[in-house]
């Protein structure tokens, strides 16, 4: 056990953990965090996923460790109140269903947004940046949608 | 004769949050008391003479704020909004006022039966299975339940406000919670009227003018309308949603459980060492999951029971999982352990090469095969197929005193309830089956026999009589329900894996070895997959004759498939003895006319496999026997999956056979059309169709020596089949593309009834030289009735299109030595967005007025959508890759022909 401070959505939190933990269970079971969600624990399905100063990074396969010296944001931290461009568009046009994949989406489609600088992505880009995130009920098309609408864009 | 509403028992406010001073309106169209026949089938008369039931609705008296409560589970398909959007809409709440609260496991309260609530009916599902949610049937079963609960509420408010005003209920008008009187211009809010309520509810009026209670569609707010509210998608889309792990039970020394699980079904534990678990930091226990002689088989669903394991309890997540990586386990593997899916499909591809058990049949195949100018003949194969849902199993149990409290996503709340609770409380297998005892006037015609003969063994080795045994089922269910409390989380997918309860009973277990502790199992996702209910593994023949003119005279289908009834109810065992064999086998043949062992049950028969729907004269259906190894369950749209990728397939391989267009050639098959009945089964051979446990005929009960209809049936109807056929061949400009598109891309279409609903699907793809698979579109064509929430009926196309297309491509269990070999997304890929088509578009068909016409009532009943969109698509994407110039595909995973990247 070691002590680990974890800036998480803009506050310092200071904790006495294993290093090696990952940092989806820190954010889960330590700070009680539990928007970021538990898929596969091993990067392949992206529900974990959070931003790293920025770039969406799957939190399952980040050692508290290493993401200590970096920014986190979580989905709770991505906007105050659901008003992020991703988290409106996805309302708007109902994208979620059992909604359980839907932060990691959010999260990683919110950094394509920011490494495009907000210009609406092709659907190639956006199949690239979000191939990550795996939804089983079926989404994707609605994903594709909502993120073209968060750029302002209309559908390709 | 009791009011329609009741301020309901301290208890459930305390338990359910509402706050002691609300009332609480309960509702129920289902007396204990029959009715005088003169009661009916007036809805006035319905909601006036209704009992105090439960806890559908709440309204608080000082702020008229309103909580419905819903039973059934939302697991993605929208159904907690929608449904309560139904109530709230004929009830004309203010749904800025309304909050949802999801229900417990509760029987008494939400035992509403389906789907037509009317005295003296038999209930199709029986009121213990009302929060039981599977086979698409949410809306098809309390579509009306919930209009009438949300009317009969608004008629006692009117009578209410005329009370207390002294005025003709006739002169007032519900709107937004509030009750208006036009002459005086005078308003009173819902809230202000509980008392008069309570009085008028108690005591109806002996006459009453107003005859109209449901709203007509032109008044409807939410229903059939693109303003249905979506309650979770804010929680959803910022992290707040609460699914089964995020559950804070107020608790700060919860554990986590990892386990350790016996790779094969059935084995037994045999030692494990814990010293290196135990090292771990934050590990506290580590113990085995099932007591010393839990059973393994035997009773009901004692299949249904965990695999045997050895748990891992720990401060957190992360030791748990720390803990499980190093503690050693031995198993006593069984007899499972030879299993071997690759030899077994030899077995099932052996099976359907002989004659089966014909199950349907008309004129003379044999004779019409041999004079055929053409033969044609396929088989196809479907391996085990795992649900995966994004949330893994979870469950957070409780124990104290004796009594269980769990919160977990579940598709069955009653059902987890019951398994926890039988194994909880009743050691004894054999008394399980005391469950399965019900009294024949429940049943249906043609389900008495074998549930007689159950009920006589069961009684006789007990010992008792009937009333007797009938008195220890209920006995028995009443501790269960009085033990154990289920709060049911938002599931984060189901797809059928969380109807089965093992991961809460898992739960229960380990709760009960540390009372006061809340205990939290968590499935990883190597545990989901390799610990699954899989759907059947299972071969189909095909065999046709075609005439000169290209159509079949005759057709033979054969299928073979491990029957999720084998998993419910013990096969015969040489370990058991035969009178265990003989009432397993009893209770088996009685519930839902379950058949016997090594054939397929009724249920799923009936999918797509007795209601062939081609309009062909010679015609013979045959179910193969096939064994069973691994513990079987149901995965969206369950046997239709093999079904209809055996039949659309070989549909579209005699349209090739023939020269003839795909679509074309499909309508020919489908003929005109027509309704089928019950009679027409009976001349057929089908003993009894199981019509996803809905009437097929209009059905009819006599009550005060009159006939009332309490079901105006859903026969499966070809007529329907072919219009949503004809649309998706509009839709997707089939006739205007045929001859002209490029080499290398192709339309293929597949239709299929499934979970009563009609659905067409053309897929149109292209296959380059280097055998790459692109998907272009998909067009669908639904006919389910009547569309509720188009919304979500849309959403529910889509993704059970891409469900589908995910098995078609991707889906392959396969068990090696007993356990399976896949175990997380790496191996058992599913699909992923760069894999979806573009654009996947759906058309609703309303049926024509020539099909109406035939359905008594003038009206088609509606029925569900989550799993009917998922069938046809891997047909569809077959027969496209074969218009395409690819391979016939008769084997999924499909990605072993072509490559999909």
């Amino acid at each position: 056990m070691s002590i680990f401070q974890l800036h998480v959505n803009g506050r310092l939190h200071t904790v006495d953990i294993d290093g090696n933990m990952p940092l989806l269970w820190a954010l889960r079971d330590i700070l009680g965090l539990k928007g970021t969600k538990f898929g596969c624990g091993v990067a392949q399905c992206g529900a974990c996923t959070v931003h790293l100063d920025g770039r969406a990074v799957r939190s399952c396969s980040v050692d508290v460790g290493v993401a200590c010296l970096s920014k986190i944001t979580t989905i709770e931290g991505l906007s105050s109140d659901g008003s992020h461009p991703c988290q409106k568009a996805w309302v708007e046009l109902g994208v979620p269903q059992c909604g359980f994949c839907q932060p990691g989406q959010i999260m990683s489609a919110a950094a394509l947004l920011t490494a495009t600088k907000g210009a609406n992505p092709t659907d190639e880009q956006i199949d690239n940046a979000m191939r990550g995130n795996i939804c089983r009920c079926g989404t994707y098309p609605r994903i594709r949608e909502a993120i073209h609408k968060a750029a302002g864009g209309s559908s390709s | 004769m009791s009011g329609i509403f009741k301020i309901t028992r301290r208890e459930f406010l305390r338990q359910t949050g509402v706050g002691a001073g609300a009332l609480v309106l309960g509702y129920s169209m289902f007396p204990t008391e029959p009715l005088s026949a003169a009661g009916l089938p007036d809805l006035k008369d319905i909601v006036t003479y209704g009992f105090p039931l439960g806890a559908f609705v709440a309204i608080k008296p000082l702020s008229g704020h309103i909580t419905i409560f819903t039973h059934r589970a939302e697991m993605g398909q929208g159904i907690k909004s929608s449904l309560a959007a139904v109530l709230a809409d004929e009830l004309e709440a203010d749904w800025d006022r309304v909050t949802l609260h999801q229900a417990d496991a509760d029987a008494v309260n939400f035992g509403v039966p389906f789907p037509y609530p009317m005295p003296g009916a038999p209930a199709i599902v029986k009121g213990e299975d009302a929060q039981f949610t599977d086979s698409s049937r949410s809306m098809a079963a309390y579509f009306l339940a919930m209009r009438l609960f949300g009317a009969g509420i608004r008629l006692v408010m009117i009578r209410a406000a005329a009370a207390k005003w002294g005025v003709k209920a006739t002169e007032l008008e519900a709107r937004q919670q509030k009750i208006y009187h036009k002459l005086t211009g005078r308003s009173i809010e819902y809230h202000h009227l509980l008392l008069e309520a309570k009085k008028v509810a108690e005591h109806p009026p002996e006459t009453d003018e107003i005859k109209a209670v449901l709203k007509t569609p032109d008044q409807w707010r939410f229903i059939g309308k693109k303003t249905m509210p979506f309650v979770d998608a804010r929680d959803m889309v910022t992290g707040k949603a609460v699914y089964g792990a995020d559950v804070d039970v107020g608790r700060r020394d919860m554990l986590t459980a990892m386990i350790v699980r016996c790779p094969v079904a059935n084995g037994t534990l045999k030692s494990f060492d814990k010293t290196a678990a135990l090292a771990v930091p934050g590990v506290k226990f580590v113990e085995p999951v099932l007591p010393p002689g839990f059973p393994m088989t035997g009773g009901v669903g004692a299949n249904f029971i965990p695999h045997a394991g050895v748990a891992v309890l720990a401060e957190n997540t992360w030791a748990a999982l720390q803990g499980r990586r190093v503690l050693k386990v031995e198993w006593d593997l069984g007899p499972n352990a030879t299993y071997d899916s690759d030899a077994f499909r030899g077995e099932l591809e052996a099976s359907t090469s002989q004659p089966g058990k014909p199950v349907r049949w008309k004129g003379d195949v044999d004779g019409a095969l041999g004079g055929a100018a053409k033969v044609v003949e396929a088989g196809y194969h479907i391996p085990h197929l795992a649900q995966a849902p994004m949330e893994p199993p979870v469950a957070i149990a409780h124990y104290e005193n004796g009594q269980w409290e769990i919160w977990c996503p579940t598709q069955g709340p009653e059902l987890a309830q019951h398994y926890v609770g039988l194994a909880m409380l009743e050691p004894e297998p054999l008394k399980w089956l005391i469950w399965l005892a019900t009294e024949l006037s429940e049943l249906r015609e043609g389900e008495r026999e074998t549930q007689q003969a159950f009920n006589e063994s069961i009684a006789k080795l007990l010992n008792v009589d009937e009333p007797t045994l009938f008195k220890m089922r209920d006995d028995l269910k009443k501790r269960v329900r009085d033990k154990i409390k289920i709060h049911p989380t938002l599931l984060g997918g189901g797809f059928g894996r969380k109807s089965n309860p093992d991961y809460v009973m898992e739960a229960a277990f380990l709760a009960r070895q540390h009372p006061g502790v809340p205990i939290r199992v968590q499935w990883t996702r190597e545990d989901d997959i390799q610990f699954s209910f899989y759907n059947a593994a299972s071969s189909q023949y095909l065999k046709a004759g075609l005439g000169a003119d290209g159509r079949p005279a005759a057709l033979l289908h054969r299928s073979a498939l491990t029957s999720f009834f084998a998993t419910i109810f013990p096969p015969p065992s040489p370990s058991a003895s035969a009178v265990e064999n003989d009432i397993n086998a009893k209770a088996r043949a009685a519930f839902h006319n379950g058949g016997e062992y090594l054939y397929g049950s009724c249920i799923e028969r009936a999918q797509g496999l007795e209601d062939n729907p081609y309009a062909i004269d010679n015609l013979r259906i045959e179910n193969s026997p096939a064994a069973n190894h691994i513990r079987c369950g149901w995965m969206r749209s369950v046997a239709n999956i093999y079904h209809a990728f055996g039949l659309c397939s070989f549909a579209d391989e005699m349209a090739v056979a023939a020269g003839r267009d795909s679509k074309d050639y499909l309508l020919e098959l489908i003929g005109q059309g027509r309704m089928f009945t019950e009679a027409v089964f009976k001349e057929e051979h089908v003993p009894a169709y199981d019509n996803n446990l809905f009437p097929i005929n209009r059905t009819l009960v006599s009550i005060g020596g009159q006939e009332k209809e309490i079901s105006p049936g859903y026969p499966p109807d070809t007529r329907r089949l072919r219009a949503v056929v004809e649309r998706v061949a509009k839709d997707s400009g089939w006739d205007e593309k045929r001859g002209k598109l490029p080499k290398g891309r192709g339309l293929g279409i597949a239709a299929h009834r499934s979970f009563l609903s009609y659905v067409a699907i053309v897929v149109d793809v292209s296959l380059n030289e280097a055998n790459e698979l692109t998907i272009n579109e998909i067009y669908a064509a639904l006919d389910c009735g009547f569309v509720v929430n188009p919304d979500r009926v849309y959403a529910q196309m889509e993704g059970g299109i891409i469900y589908g297309l995910s098995y078609a491509l991707l889906g392959e269990i396969t068990v090696k030595n007993g356990a399976v070999v896949q175990n997380n997304f790496d191996n058992y890929p599913v699909l992923r967005i760069h894999q979806t088509p573009k654009k996947i578009s759906t058309s609703f068909v309303v049926p024509s007025p020539e099909v109406v016409k035939d359905y008594p009532g003038g009206e088609v009943p509606l029925t569900g959508a989550g799993e009917p969109p998922t069938p046809a698509v891997a047909p569809a994407l077959a027969n496209a890759i074969v218009a395409a110039g690819g391979p016939r595909i008769r084997e999924i995973p499909f990605y072993r022909k072509v490559v999909v990247r």
